[in-house]
């Protein structure tokens, strides 16, 4: 390892890492990536060896406590009604998240202007447009233009295919009059630069094997190395060092060995998520940053926001083929999106259609829910779940409360000492009634659809899969983490691009946000690379 | 790391007795199209995914101790050799007791089961992993989505 600085030190190689240093990379400039994961080998995907849905429960859970691997951290969310899910490797979450992957609403930036609650984006749909674009190119999205619950974009190829499952959810949508539509997807369906397309395994939750999925250790990472990025894994970064002057000037990590390194950087940016940045930056402290890095305002690790899961699964009586095709890309629908306050709440939440479960996810399911016993009923009552189950995911808007937050463990740490994150959360009463009204309608659908029985679990436990807003990005720095293009207010060289700048969290998952914003705070750097600090 | 007694993986002994159970755990079904998953070797399953587990392997050998020992005291003879109604009836017994199974075992037993080949093909499925064929899955006729293109646009512009 070279002892002389950066240009460029990005931590985390995960979705926003990525598109930052493929962005970056034209500029010619040193930038160098520190992931504290590895490489995934494909071939050792669960998917390759069988049915391998129970490898969720170990080292591809999505919960780091649950995983234990070397690469994770432990997260103290027993205090949270929500358990935090991510991945660590080049990729990062993206290795297992399901590639579903909508844009914001317009009206997402605006959240205060038009509902009076939480607060406005200092940057609207239109900034993000070209980037929403150059992301779908590069990740090879899948979807059908002209879905009305969005102004007109780019779908670079064909959609997923609906199959038997999808049409019969399509059925219950239209029985009802409500809106569905094709998801947008990460997920190649043809042929597309070098990618194989989909060849509907159902394991995306484990891994993609073809490389239909978008990951970024397949899509962004090999053209930003091509170019002379560096990336370095195994190299986990324990804190973030400042200059004499309060700048930042570089990292401190253990390497692959576990050997404490320094390397020193002109500009630094974090893409650790919205559980890792917070902890990075808290657990980075000086004289000049008590209360940790870039945190003057004391925002850093606040407005903590999930999005409820409402999980509402249908049983019907034909075979739905449904353990076929993208486990959580096949249509959604955005009817209870837009606010409405004769609904009871504000905001609202989308709907994901997921498809069914392969052989081992329903007898794990089934027995999760005491539907299929061992002995002489097993068998019958197998045959009444496997194959005829479709689920409706309500995805709910969060909405921003400072008691929510990320803080440091003051005894749980890392492998290498570093403290852990300790989560604080809960679900406020407007996510309450949005969970309860959403739940009411998947069960109109499901029914609409042709269900002979409906199964909900609200809130699902597991799915703090979405990380957002705990290093907000403001015009004020007495209220924001971040400017507008990222920058920290205190930190004039220190830049943050992943979920944790989020200002309010959207109903939809942020992954596509996440890289659009990226790569807008990518150009945003390289217009104004002459007077970067300023 | 010292296993001179291969303490980690179950014997020849408890291998047979744990396939008599788990034999009564997935019956074969009453068709005879699926097996029973002692048949279709998910003990060796079992014993894998326990080796990784010490403490729980711990429980489910002294549950198969304790069943042969209950066996040899109402019979004089292994568990393993008994007609299926008293098997059963022992094991109805045991689960009553204090050496009863962990229920975390019934995870690794459907988990084992349902990717056995027999299995997967009673249930129509290829006896193989998804990858690297995967399935067909039928395109759909998209002008279904007619009736929600004509209620225009549904979001707030601004």
């Amino acid at each position: 390892m070279s002892t002389e600085p950066v240009d460029v030190l990005i931590v985390g190689a995960g979705a926003s890492g990525a598109a930052l240093a493929w962005s970056l990379a034209e500029t010619r400039m040193s930038i160098l990536c520190l992931e504290q994961g590895g490489w995934m080998d494909p071939a050792g995907y669960p998917g390759m060896k069988g049915h391998g849905e129970a490898s969720q429960l170990g080292e591809f859970a999505f919960s780091p406590n649950a995983r234990g691997r070397r690469e994770d951290y432990p997260v103290n969310d027993g205090g949270s009604p929500i358990a935090v899910s991510m991945f660590n490797a080049v990729g990062g979450s993206t290795i297992l998240y399901a590639a579903h992957f909508p844009r914001f609403h317009p009206s997402d930036f605006r959240v205060k202007s038009l509902d009076g609650v939480a607060d406005d984006w200092p940057i609207d749909y239109r900034r993000l447009e070209p980037y929403y674009d150059v992301n779908a190119r590069m990740m090879g999205v899948s979807g059908l233009a002209g879905d009305p619950a969005y102004p007109p974009k780019e779908v670079p190829l064909p959609p997923v295919a609906l199959g038997k499952l999808g049409e019969t959810l399509a059925g219950g949508f239209d029985r009802l009059g409500w809106h569905w539509w094709p998801s947008d997807s990460a997920i190649t369906t043809l042929e597309y630069e070098g990618r194989a397309p989909c060849i509907n395994a159902g394991t995306c939750l484990s891994g993609c094997a073809q490389g239909a999925k978008a990951s970024t250790d397949i899509t962004y990472w090999p053209p930003a190395i091509r170019q002379g990025v560096k990336l370095e894994t195994h190299c986990r970064v324990r804190e973030i060092t400042v200059d004499e002057n309060g700048m930042a000037d570089g990292v401190v990590y253990y390497d692959a060995q576990g050997v404490e390194r320094r390397q020193m950087a002109h500009v630094v940016v974090l893409a650790c998520n919205g559980i890792g940045t917070p902890r990075l930056l808290l657990n980075s402290r000086s004289k000049h940053f008590p209360d940790g890095l870039a945190n003057r305002s004391g925002l850093v690790g606040k407005n903590l926001m999930f999005h409820p899961y409402a999980m509402v699964t249908g049983i019907f009586a034909e075979p739905l083929e449904g353990y076929k095709g993208p486990t959580g890309c096949c249509i959604w629908s955005h009817e209870f999106y837009e606010t409405d306050l004769a609904r009871g709440f504000v905001r609202g939440y989308s709907f994901e259609m997921l498809r069914g479960f392969g052989p081992v996810s329903t007898a794990l399911w089934g027995m999760g829910w005491g539907r299929i016993p061992s002995g002489v009923d097993h068998h019958r009552a197998y045959a009444e779940l496997f194959d005829r189950t479709a689920g409706i995911a309500a995805i709910c808007e969060d909405l921003p409360e400072a008691g929510n937050c990320v803080t440091l463990d003051g005894d749980l740490t890392d492998a290498d000492g570093i403290p852990a994150p300790k989560i604080t959360y809960r679900l406020s009463e407007n996510s309450e009634k949005m969970l309860e009204h959403s739940v009411a309608r998947a069960t109109e659908v499901l029914e609409a659809a042709g269900a002979r029985e409906v199964l909900v679990q609200s809130p699902l436990p597991f799915a703090g899969w979405h990380l957002m807003g705990t290093a907000r990005m403001g015009a004020d720095p007495e209220r924001s983490v971040v400017n507008e293009w990222g920058r920290c207010h205190d930190v004039k060289n220190l830049f943050i691009v992943d979920g944790s700048i989020f200002v309010t969290a959207a109903a939809v998952n942020p992954t596509n946000t996440i890289q659009a914003l990226a790569l807008y705070i990518a150009d945003t750097m390289k217009k104004n690379l002459a007077n970067l600090f300023d | 790391m010292n296993e001179g007694k291969n303490d980690r993986r179950f014997s020849e002994d408890e291998l047979e007795t744990l396939a008599c159970v788990l034999d009564h755990v997935v019956p074969p079904s009453d068709d005879g199209r699926l097996p029973g998953a002692g048949k279709v070797g998910v003990a060796a399953v079992v014993d894998e995914a326990l080796h990784r587990m010490p403490e729980v392997r711990g429980m489910v050998a002294q549950g198969l101790s304790a069943l042969d020992a209950l066996a040899r005291r109402r019979s004089s003879r292994a568990f393993a050799t008994l007609p299926r109604d008293q098997q059963a009836e022992l094991l109805n017994e045991l689960a009553a007791s204090e050496d009863a199974f962990p229920p975390i075992l019934l995870l690794h037993v459907y988990n084992g089961y349902y990717q056995q080949g027999p299995v997967l093909e009673a249930l129509g499925l290829e006896p193989r992993p998804p990858h690297p064929l995967g399935y067909e899955v039928e395109a759909n006729d998209l002008r279904m989505l007619e009736r929600v293109r004509r209620r225009g646009r549904l979001y707030r512009d601004c």
